[in-house]
């Protein structure tokens, strides 16, 4: 951290004070603050943030004032269990147990509500839920606690009832929390479907909605408008960001003949543009109504703890009944009815609510401070049981831009070769052209513009260098111009599916390039750490059988599918989940949007397009195909302390439950041993989380040690 | 009966602290639009709720000193407890209370994890809701504060639930008026709910310029310095309760 820049004390960001000898530097937003105390940090978030979170704020608002109810029922009844009051007046005493009932009544209605209301809708519905687990335990609680005060005792339950609402609130709240930070924005996908668009006709223009526009129709778009119709430019000049659609982030010119996309957005100019498809079959709209589909069947998927619910609150239904039989067999209906309730008391294990959502939210937490979303604490259960994993080829495992593999010359140097290349392809967007000038940049070879360059499409480029007429472009270009082709130059090394690109000048060819598209740096030891991880590969793309062969053998990946559409990708990962269960699937195109919903987890790199990101349950950073093995066993840890968490907190339900079914069971032994668990919980979640950052410090997360150290000394004291 | 009248000076002292760190979500509570009878009920609902947090936290911590000294202290092995316990407590406090007279240097090193808190409070003090305040109020109580730790110190010190709500109730009311008053300062200034401002008092203004924000700063920082000074007090008496024989009763 750089010098405060007064060299006096410095004073308090927040509160104005000086900040003293150990003060708390910190960067927020990019600029450096200092604060005399963690509170003041704290409070300046607070007073400068400017997101709003509507949902999580309800739920905000619900807990605190639980909390404030909560806290009241457990001080009283702390103070109750400790004889605080026995050396006073017994009337005072008396008074408590009525004053637990009137703080415990709006505690059940304030925090209670959400719960009863679900487990309701669960009810008609004919399923169980920990909506249900929950409800049965509150209730009985409360009811049998005010029947105890009614009959004048202060054995009351309701510290139980508040504990349990309080947890299973906190876990909500968590949960929306977690839901409003990783929200996909959809928008896009819906807008583009509903879209008005101004047609030209002879007579004037008209405005339709763009699925009643017809290939051949002429559209007018304004600057700054979304872009509705799949086509080419006849007249006007814009630029356009493609980004939701291509992924690159430049603004892409278009001039007459240039095909314009649906989905991206117009620049500053005004275009006629010429629908090439119809209106409802553009490619954004095909591969929008892909992926809502494939989302919202996703969506159906149950939760774990409302399955293990489920099974649990059968079990505890039963005993409560068997407990009542034997009870009431033996010392009469009181007795039994007491004993019975007490065992839906503590049937409702508390951590149940909070394990769950404590370690998702913390793991979900740890990957965004490296830059990784993660949608949800499903998301993070799915991946913690992964089987296999697909990857797309073009930009994900491959940098998806070819380079310069290698070189030939004939009668030349290669330097003059570069440098002529270089000048004919400055101003082309073509790949192949950004290739060769990468490549001379790269070995500092100048290239000055050549003049009066001619494109023709498909083939090449022909223009004056200094005093040499030269070209640039395919086999058949120098065919074409009738130069004289040396056979030495065919002899270059280039093997299936690398593009020849020939250089020539005064009447014959001096050169030959190879370009080819090469597997990302980080690609093969990615690989090999998933494939140590137990996990099945498969590739799958769209290119021809040739490069995703070559690759898959490279990469030592086993299976290989390709030629596959957006559909097609889809259907073979449906196919492969029914076959092995949960798999991912990692992409980055728009042509991925569809698998990335279908797989169990979809998995964009980020720098794909937009859409592949909406699509995506867990986004990468740019360039973060190395951080995949790291999220894989965060997630994994995650999933372990879950696990261990809900043996746990079932261990401790079980030890309650027999204590209860025996007739046992006190109110302050049953406050402890849900205190007990719950706290357990938390500090085996907390412990888990360090566990999850040691994982961190894996080969493969390298780039993100750097904030792992810095997360790793903020975190040292929660 | 002194000793809490102590706790309370510490606590009146203390609010400067408070002034600083927390009298901002007073401000932003800032006034109703139902008048000054609302006003005022917003903001005695928020520091409600925040003196309740930080009676809970009293009895909570009260409750464990309690099941480690035992009920009874007569004993050999309790009253050893009970002095181990209290000389414990007010050494927490001695640290506590040097460091806000700024002999001590405080703890170095950010803490990390209460980062959903600071999120959570600024929705809270944008909602319109009714329930706002008060779960302002609450969560605020949960804020990270040294002044906190201190009596939290003393009131595990006191081996009860009882003595350990009325330590934090008594520092509570302490702070109350210093807070209070800068709700009204926030009235006062017309912050009203949907538009926050930022703290009036320790914001530094052009119109303000330098010497006005240095003598305000000034006149906190004593105030904190007094806080230090009965915190030590009360630091040196719960020490003392630990090392000296049994018949000296210093409260």
């Amino acid at each position: 951290m750089q010098e405060h820049p007064l060299n006096a004390t410095p004073l308090c960001d927040h509160c104005r004070l000086p900040v003293g000898r150990l003060a708390h530097p910190r960067t927020l937003n990019g600029t450096d603050h200092w604060f005399c105390c963690y509170g003041c940090c704290l409070a300046y978030q607070v007073h400068q943030g400017s997101t709003e979170e509507p949902e999580a704020a309800q739920w905000l608002i619900r807990l605190g004032v639980g909390a404030f109810l909560a806290m009241n029922i457990m001080l009283f009844s702390l103070l109750l269990y400790a004889d605080a009051f026995s050396a006073s007046d017994p009337r005072v005493s008396a008074l408590v147990p009525w004053l637990l009932w009137a703080l415990a009544t709006p505690l059940l209605v304030v925090l209670g509500g959400p719960f009863l209301q679900g487990a309701w809708r669960a009810g008609r519905a004919g399923r169980m839920t920990a909506d249900t687990l929950v409800s049965v335990g509150i209730l009985a609680a409360y009811l049998y606690s005010g029947w105890r005060v009614l009959q004048g005792s202060d054995q009351v339950y309701f510290d139980t009832v508040a504990m349990v609402l309080i947890l299973f609130t906190l876990g909500r709240y968590l949960e929306a929390r977690g839901r409003l930070q990783a929200m996909r924005s959809l928008a896009p996908m819906l807008a583009a479907e509903r879209a008005e668009v101004r047609v030209s006709t002879p007579i004037g223009e008209s405005v339709r909605t763009v699925d009643r526009i017809r290939p051949g129709d002429v559209v007018v778009i304004e600057p700054g408008e979304c872009i509705a119709v799949d086509g080419e430019v006849i007249s006007g000049w814009s630029e356009c960001d493609e980004s939701i659609v291509s992924g690159q982030p430049e603004l892409q010119p278009k001039t007459p003949g240039d095909a314009v996309h649906a989905g991206s957005l117009n620049g500053s100019g005004r275009l006629r543009v010429r629908a090439s498809v119809f209106g409802n079959q553009t490619r954004w709209i095909r591969i929008s109504r892909l992926v809502r589909e494939a989302l919202g069947r996703k969506s159906l998927l149950g939760e774990t703890v409302d399955r293990v619910a489920g099974y649990f609150l059968p079990l505890v239904l039963t005993l409560a009944v068997a407990t009542f039989l034997f009870w009431a067999s033996r010392s009469g209906l009181d007795t039994a009815l007491l004993a019975s309730l007490s065992v839906l008391v503590v049937a409702c294990p508390c951590a149940l609510g909070l394990a769950g959502p404590l370690a998702s939210s913390l793991g979900i937490g740890c990957a965004a401070q490296r830059g990784v979303l993660i949608r949800g604490a499903g998301v993070l259960e799915r991946l913690g049981r992964l089987r296999g994993i697909a990857f797309d080829k073009t930009g994900t495992l491959t940098l998806g831009k070819p380079r310069v593999m290698a070189l030939r010359v004939h009668d030349c140097n290669e330097t003059r070769l570069l440098s002529i290349a270089s000048s004919l392809s400055l101003g082309s967007k073509h790949p192949a052209a950004r290739a060769v000038v990468t490549h001379a940049a790269a070995l500092e070879i100048r290239a000055d513009a050549a003049e009066g360059i001619r494109v023709r499409p498909g083939a090449g480029a022909i223009g004056r260098v200094g005093s040499v007429e030269a070209a640039i472009g395919s086999r058949a270009l120098m065919v074409s111009l009738g130069w004289f082709l040396p056979t030495a130059l065919d002899a270059i090394d280039a093997r299936n599916g690398w593009t020849r690109v020939y250089v020539g000048w005064d009447g014959r060819v001096h050169g030959c390039l190879a370009l080819a598209d090469t597997p990302r740096p980080e690609a093969a030891g990615v690989v090999s750490e998933l494939r140590a991880r137990g996990l099945d590969l498969l590739l799958l793309s769209g290119d021809g059988p040739t490069p995703v062969e070559r690759l898959a053998k490279r990469l030592d990946i086993p299976r290989w599918h390709a030629g596959l559409d957006p559909e097609g990708k889809a259907a073979f990962i449906r196919d492969w989940m029914r076959q092995c269960g949960s798999v991912a699937m990692v992409g980055d195109g728009l042509n991925d949007g569809p698998v990335l919903a279908a797989a169990s987890v979809g998995i964009a790199v980020g720098g794909g397009t937009d859409l592949a990101k909406e699509s995506a349950d867990l986004v990468l950073p740019d360039d973060g195909l190395a951080m995949l093995p790291w999220v894989l066993d965060l997630a994994r840890e995650v999933r372990r302390s879950i696990r261990a968490n809900l043996v746990w907190a079932f261990g401790y339900n079980a030890a309650a439950l027999s204590l209860a079914a025996a007739g046992l069971l006190q109110p302050v032994l049953a406050a402890a041993l849900m205190a007990g668990s719950s706290l357990v919980i938390v500090a085996r979640t907390l412990h888990g989380r360090s566990g999850a950052e040691v994982a961190a410090e894996s080969p493969g997360a390298s780039r993100a040690t750097g904030t792992a150290r810095v997360s790793r000394a903020s975190g040292a004291r929660i | 009966m002194e000793y809490y009248l102590l706790i309370l000076l510490a606590g009146l002292a203390g609010s400067m602290h408070c002034v600083g760190m927390c009298g901002g979500f007073a401000c932003i509570l800032g006034r109703d639009g139902r008048g000054r009878l609302a006003t005022l009920a917003r903001h005695l609902v928020y520091n409600l709720g925040r003196v309740t947090s930080y009676c809970f936290m009293g009895v909570c911590v009260g409750y464990l000193g309690l099941l480690l000294v035992g009920h009874g202290g007569d004993d050999t092995w309790g009253s050893l407890a009970q002095r181990t316990l209290a000389l414990l407590s007010g050494m927490l406090m001695l640290y506590i209370g040097l460091q806000f007279l700024g002999v001590m240097p405080r703890p170095a090193g950010p803490l990390a994890g209460f980062d959903w808190l600071a999120s959570g409070l600024r929705q809270l003090t944008r909602s319109t809701r009714p329930g706002a305040p008060l779960a302002l109020g609450v969560l605020n109580g949960f804020l990270p504060c040294p002044l906190v730790y201190a009596f939290l110190a003393q009131a595990a010190g006191s081996g009860g639930p009882l003595s350990g709500l009325l330590i934090m109730a008594t520092f509570g009311l302490g702070t109350f008026p210093a807070m209070l008053a800068m709700g009204g300062i926030g009235w006062w200034t017309g912050a009203r709910r949907a538009q926050p401002v930022a703290v009036p008092v320790p914001t530094p203004t052009p119109s303000m310029g330098a010497g006005s924000l240095l003598s305000g700063a000034d006149w906190r920082q004593r105030g904190v310095q007094i806080a230090g000074g009965f915190i030590v007090l009360l630091g040196v008496v719960t020490v003392a309760r630990g090392l000296l024989p049994l018949g000296a009763h210093l409260h």
